[in-house]
């Protein structure tokens, strides 16, 4: 059992590691393929004309007089070590930056998530049965009309792009009716509003419509067929069984939405204003301010990993086959998630 | 905790003023919640918010580096040691007066009585210890060191002297020295280091930076002390203030400003600076930047447009007067100069850039581009006539790059092939370094005519060691060199205008560059008064606003 316990941690951390070093890699050499010198962010940015000795000091101060590999082997080492180095363009400690931008990042990306997966269930809770009626007449004509309303705002909404819905939600709600401010501060909950809104909405739509492409396979399995029989109401067998079989997939996709979900960050952040993450590396990757992109990369590849495995361990709290032969079942859960996925 | 309590309480003070409607007092955007102006007769200053949209500078003392971002921010902390004022005179700062020798190599400068807010005087000592830390590589200045890199010693005659003595003369010095780049700061502050004076430099403006939170706000604060240019008792500013934000989206910043979040915002977007112009709440400051206009430059240092012809015929093709008209809706006037408007030896010669398809036509094809290929572009020898034109996205707005692909199709009637790359600005310069490109469009700020040498002067070919070189024409012309070099040597002001004169009119003729308009330099402003665009590089003013 202990044994087994070791063998899926090293497991694990072999994976994060691989994860780790597989991003920075290419983080580093796509910085760059890209063109543009490094030392002009130490310099005041693109395009600087520092004199000579300026430029020759700089390049010294951070290494970038070595041999491109020898670059790249300090930077990992850098890595390695946890020690993320300094911000070319600010001077400042790499972790001092992120730790900065980490906590807003955080704050709108769970949010967005929890919003996104209370949209999900609300929808498919009032969709799902609706859907299903067999009501004769206008009612059930109405019920499953309103059903097929709601699966086409899933599919809008899973593709509205965040610029188009953020800038939409600012005009409506921050200009027109003054609700909301147009940016966001952190720590400000009123302007928290319209960011995570503007993240949690299309994410919802996919969510969404996983989650009812769930339930209709559920509802086909003989569990749901005996608790029927038995007497159990629709929405009563939805509440208690197929729904959470249909979960399983949905959050085992959490972990895709996480990256959704940062990119999503990057735009909603420039959009409103807001600090974070996102911001601080499209503002690095302009720069070239590599040692800033490399650990902002890293921090976010570590918490993917970090998510991959709380992911694992809901999955198993929703299906109990999971808990028992965990490798197995683990497998058959990943290769359902992939169909889902495809969709 | 506090700090988000504190923001919470803001934003709701922001939202209750929103849904007020706005009769009263559109929007107290800090929130700022001073207990003293609701007792007290006299209305409290109350806190400005400023939205740029500019990039968030990475160091705010402008010596470190220096782009406009840095000048926007620093103007409101830092002062140089000249001003210049809209005629383009020289007139006091720091400096109360000044004498040029007359072989040009000294610069006398007699210091006005004034205080850095850290309570150390201006002296000459510390020009002495500005004009070293512009000069030090570990400064890693740019801007800043250009302008002062033929002061070879500072001598501090006495304390209210200070002489610089020059390795050979500079007439654009004194212009050099009006330049938010080169402003003078508290040597003490200095010494603490780049890391520790980037967050907040000390100088002697009209407002004090309080805070940096990055990729949010600057926090200002009045400088209590502070004696504008030419006063000799402190008149420190009326707001109490200012918060800088920084709101990279132009449309949240124009909707940050209409709901009352923000009073003032730069970059606006010509449609909205048409719609500010209808509303009587908002005012429009128009403050072009001096120094070059925005202009496309044709690569001369190589086929195609290393044959005059062709450039010509590109020139007489493009037509971009209808694409002005329409995407900037009127707000930015066509330039035929190299030079900005505000610059007053600016010279324009309008009957250079007439567009004529026949006579483009008849150039290329006396220039040996006469066949046509089955896309309809001409060739010569079986190469096409192709035009590399990397665009930066960072330094074009939507506007300018709409009113490329419109030149660019014009460009096409004739024959020519515009591929028009947009990229990022570290990608932009790569592409300028490695020649990769045919024409570019490429901003530069600075006071003066001098700018002319940066951009033209031969010796601006050759990269600097950063790479960057600033002669993107490659105009490699001796008459204009000499020109250029003995502007920079002659001491008499109208000689020196005559000279930048024909160097204008050489650099036209040449048709090196299509100019099209000034630095789009624009701010709005809603519930606040008496903001005014100064400063060497028109940067906005706020020593004598008030809200309301």
């Amino acid at each position: 059992m202990t044994t087994l316990l070791l063998r899926r941690a090293l497991a694990l951390l072999g994976r994060a590691l691989l994860v780790v070093w597989v991003t920075a890699t290419v983080v580093f050499l796509a910085l760059r393929a890209a063109g543009g010198d490094p030392v002009e962010a130490v310099l005041g940015g693109p395009g600087s004309q520092a004199g000579p000795e300026a430029v020759a000091a700089a390049r010294e101060q951070y290494g970038l007089d070595l041999p491109l590999w020898q670059q790249y082997l300090r930077q990992m080492w850098a890595v390695a070590t946890l020690d993320l180095g300094d911000s070319y363009a600010r001077r400042t400690p790499v972790a001092t930056l992120i730790g900065d931008q980490l906590a807003a990042t955080a704050v709108l990306a769970i949010s967005a998530l929890v919003l996104a997966w209370l949209l999900a269930l609300a929808v498919t809770l009032v969709a799902a049965p609706a859907a299903a009626s067999t009501r004769p007449g206008a009612a059930g004509w109405l019920a499953r009309g309103a059903a097929g309303v709601l699966r086409g705002g899933e599919i809008v909404a899973s593709v509205l792009p965040h610029f188009l819905l953020g800038a939409l939600l600012v005009v409506i709600f921050a200009v027109d009716l003054g609700w909301f401010p147009a940016t966001s501060t952190p720590g400000s909950v009123l302007g928290l509003v319209l960011p995570t809104v503007t993240l949690a909405v299309p994410l919802a739509g996919f969510l969404g419509q996983l989650l009812a492409e769930g339930l209709v396979e559920a509802e086909r399995a003989p569990f749901a067929t005996t608790a029927r029989a038995r007497g159990g109401t629709r929405v009563g067998v939805l509440l208690r069984h197929t729904l959470r079989h249909a979960a399983t997939p949905t959050v085992a996709l959490t972990g895709w939405a996480f990256g959704f979900l940062i990119s999503g960050a990057v735009v909603v952040e420039v959009l409103f204003a807001r600090p974070g993450l996102g911001r601080l590396l499209v503002d690095a990757t302009l720069q070239r301010d590599v040692p800033v992109v490399i650990g902002g990369v890293v921090v976010i590849a570590v918490a993917y990993v970090l998510l991959t495995v709380v992911v694992e361990v809901v999955e198993a709290l929703l299906d109990p086959r999971l808990r028992r032969t965990r490798s197995a079942a683990a497998g058959a859960a990943r290769a359902g998630t992939t169909q889902g996925s495809a969709t | 905790m506090r700090a988000s309590a504190t923001g919470l309480i803001a934003s709701l003070t922001l939202v209750l003023a929103a849904c007020s409607g706005g009769t009263t007092d559109p929007a107290d955007p800090a929130g700022s919640t001073d207990a003293s102006d609701a007792t007290s007769g006299t209305a409290s200053g109350g806190t400005l918010v400023y939205a740029t949209g500019d990039a968030e500078p990475t160091c705010l003392d402008p010596h470190v580096g220096g782009n406009y971002p840095q000048a926007l921010l620093a103007s409101q902390v830092l002062e140089p040691l000249l001003q210049r004022d809209a005629e383009g005179t020289i007139t006091p700062g720091l400096a109360q007066e000044w004498e040029v020798s007359e072989d040009g190599l000294t610069l006398t400068l007699t210091l006005a009585e004034r205080t850095f807010t850290d309570g150390t005087p201006v002296d000459a000592e510390a020009v002495a210890a500005n004009i070293a830390h512009l000069q030090d590589p570990d400064t890693g200045s740019s801007t800043g060191y250009l302008a002062v890199a033929k002061v070879s010693e500072v001598e501090a005659a006495d304390e209210r002297t200070a002489v610089l003595h020059l390795s050979e003369p500079d007439a654009a010095l004194l212009e050099s020295l009006t330049q938010p780049w080169t402003a003078i700061q508290s040597p003490a502050g200095l010494e603490r280091g780049m890391e520790e004076n980037c967050l907040a430099p000390i100088g002697t403006g009209p407002f004090v930076v309080a805070g940096w939170t990055p990729q949010q706000q600057v926090d200002l604060v009045r400088n209590e002390d502070y004696v504008p240019a030419g006063a000799d008792a402190p008149q420190p500013a009326a707001l109490d203030a200012i918060t800088w934000r920084f709101v990279p989206d132009a449309a949240t910043r124009h909707a940050a400003l209409i709901s009352g979040e923000v009073h003032v915002i730069d970059n606006p977007q010509p449609d909205q600076i048409v719609a500010a112009q209808a509303d009587e709440a908002i005012t429009h400051l128009d403050a072009p930047r001096p120094g070059s206009v925005n202009r496309i430059e044709l690569n001369g240092g190589q086929a195609p447009f290393d044959d005059v012809a062709v450039r010509e015929a590109f020139i007489r093709a493009a037509g971009p007067n209808p694409g002005i008209e329409t995407l900037f809706a009127g707000v930015a006037e066509r330039s035929y100069s190299p030079l900005a408007s505000v610059e007053p030896t600016a010279i324009s010669d309008p009957d250079l850039f007439g567009t004529d398809l026949e006579a483009a036509a008849a150039l290329l094809d006396e220039a040996g581009w006469s066949e046509t290929d089955a896309e309809g572009y001409r060739t010569r020898d079986g190469e096409r006539l192709t035009v590399r034109f990397p665009v930066s996205t960072n330094q074009s707005v939507a506007a300018e790059q709409s009113l490329f692909q419109q030149i660019q199709a014009n460009a096409a009637q004739v024959g020519f092939e515009v591929i028009l790359e947009p990229m990022d600005l570290g990608s932009w310069y790569a592409a300028l370094g490695a020649n990769e490109y045919e024409a570019v469009s490429a901003p530069y700020t600075k006071v003066g005519p001098d700018v002319l040498r940066i951009l033209y002067h031969s010796d601006s070919i050759e990269p600097a060691p950063s790479g960057y070189f600033a002669n993107h024409a490659q105009l490699d012309d001796p008459a204009l060199d000499a020109l250029l070099e003995e502007a920079s040597a002659t001491q008499d002001e109208a000689a020196r205008a005559d000279l930048m004169a024909q160097a204008q009119e050489i650099v036209l003729a040449s048709y090196s560059i299509l100019p099209l308009y000034d630095q789009q330099n624009h701010f709005l402003v809603r519930g606040a008064q008496g903001v005014t665009a100064a400063g060497g590089v028109s940067t906005p003013s706020f020593a004598s606003a008030t809200l309301g």
